[in-house]
């Protein structure tokens, strides 16, 4: 006995709208500017029936290759058995936003264009690089209206 | 009377969902909306223009507009009360007043982005069918569209007055003359003569004649601010005449100059925290000291 094969099987929840968000879609969905290139994240819509992707899609990243009236082509990699396959699909603006995984990119290259440009008129030198978190610098630490607590391990108790 | 249960209880207004802002507000209507402001994907960011025309009880406001994210961006906007400065004092919400405020806000959008010379609209105002031609040599007219808003569009509305005017003064806003006034419905013909007379206030004038002839009183009340400017029905047509030669020769808006108002206080200043503090402490004083003189001592 083998599972149903429809097309929305098992979307009972996947694609139901979210409490008190249901209705007309507002327009901030439908005003979003999409580029060739553009990463958008996939998320099904119930309430737009149309261009909507299939279940196994909802949740994925991809590219835009393809920009038409009402929707967006969407390359996504779908893991089939072993391999990754590249997929293009057709979905509609109501199903895709932009993803922001890319917003933090785009944002540094955008500032580091701006550094790169001031240091040339001022000559001087700057690092672009992001570094990760240092080690704490050496500070002093007042015990004025704190006591310091010592921890050290117990040695072994069996305890029920 | 059988026992009711409460509807709007606790767990009613925890579920309830509350319609758009706007929608509330019975202000805008989203379905219009949609279709309206939206543009093709595969336009990107060209802007979709919309000539906005709302009607309130003494005053019609068009505007031009276009959606961003951030909120719609007026581009240039015409008001009815800005009339009386091409010699239209009174009859502002009128279909004539409609289609002069139309005609200001083109002739102001095209000044403004410099296309005035190029597209001068329809100069013989017939009230017949008109629409835009592209120039050749140049840049296309200038496209937008109708967002009447709630108004129902009946035949004869006057927010397709002002959209005449609009389009005479040479936007280009697609449109048929099925809702203009002169329309006949059962025929499927369109007078321009009776639209011709409606844009130039005859229907006005028209009920003037027929009052003064029938209910003197009546025309005096309806009609008291035209009688008090000296404007007859005779003097109705050339009144809008000589309005649209003033639109056409200076649309820029001259906005009013500001009047300095003397900032009124109606109730006590609210104190700051050392004026109560220092309020506290006098109280507290004067009770001691009243204590101490060993007076009945004053518990108010």
């Amino acid at each position: 006995m083998t599972n149903p094969k429809g097309y929305r099987r098992g979307t009972r929840y996947m694609f139901a709208k979210p409490f008190r968000k249901h209705g007309v879609e507002h327009l901030s969905t439908y005003m979003k500017v999409y580029r060739v290139g553009d990463i958008v994240d996939i998320k099904g819509n119930g309430a737009i029936h149309k261009g909507m992707p299939h279940k196994c899609y909802h949740g994925k990243t991809g590219r835009v290759y393809n920009v038409t009236p009402h929707a967006v082509g969407v390359i996504v990699n779908k893991k089939v058995r072993g391999r990754y396959i590249e997929k293009r699909i057709n979905l509609r603006i109501e199903h895709v936003k932009h993803s922001k995984c890319r917003e933090d990119f785009l944002n540094r290259v955008k500032n580091n264009a701006k550094l790169r440009a001031e240091a040339k008129v001022n000559k001087t030198s700057v690092s672009l690089k992001r570094l990760p978190k240092p080690p704490r610098e050496a500070h002093v630490v007042k015990t004025a209206d704190t006591t310091i607590q010592d921890v050290r391990p117990k040695p072994y108790e069996f305890i029920i | 009377m059988a026992f009711i249960k409460l509807v709007k209880n606790k767990a009613y207004f925890k579920r309830y969902q509350v319609k758009f802002k706007r929608r509330r507000e019975g202000k805008t209507d989203y379905y219009a909306r949609k279709r309206l402001v939206v543009q093709d994907k595969n336009k990107y960011n060209t802007p979709k223009y919309r000539l906005i025309v709302r009607f309130t009880n003494k005053d019609i406001i068009c505007q031009v507009a276009y959606a961003r994210l951030e909120g719609d961006v007026i581009v240039c906007a015409a008001y009815a009360h800005e009339l009386p400065r091409y010699g239209v004092k009174v009859g502002l919400t009128n279909y004539a007043a409609a289609y002069c405020t139309g005609l200001l806000i083109a002739r102001r959008l095209l000044k403004k982005i410099a296309l005035d010379t190029v597209y001068e609209g329809n100069q013989n105002v017939d009230g017949d069918d008109y629409l835009v031609e592209p120039v050749d040599d140049g840049p296309g007219a200038f496209r937008c569209y109708l967002d009447v808003g709630l108004a129902r569009t009946t035949t004869g509305a006057k927010v397709f007055g002002a959209m005449k005017g609009a389009v005479d003064g040479g936007l280009d806003i697609p449109h048929s003359n099925k809702r203009f006034p002169g329309y006949d419905a059962e025929g499927k013909s369109f007078d321009a003569k009776v639209h011709r007379d409606y844009i130039f206030g005859q229907h006005v004038a028209n009920y003037m004649r027929h009052l003064q002839e029938d209910d003197d009183e009546a025309y005096k009340r309806q009609f008291a601010r035209f009688i008090k400017l000296g404007i007859t029905a005779d003097g109705i047509e050339g009144m809008y005449k000589k309005a649209h030669d003033a639109i056409r020769a200076n649309p820029e808006y001259k906005p009013a100059p500001k009047k300095k108002v003397e900032k009124k206080r109606f109730g006590e200043k609210k104190l700051t925290y050392e004026q109560r503090k220092a309020k506290v402490k006098k109280v507290k004083e004067e009770f001691l000291k009243q204590l101490e003189a060993g007076e009945d001592v004053d518990m108010s």
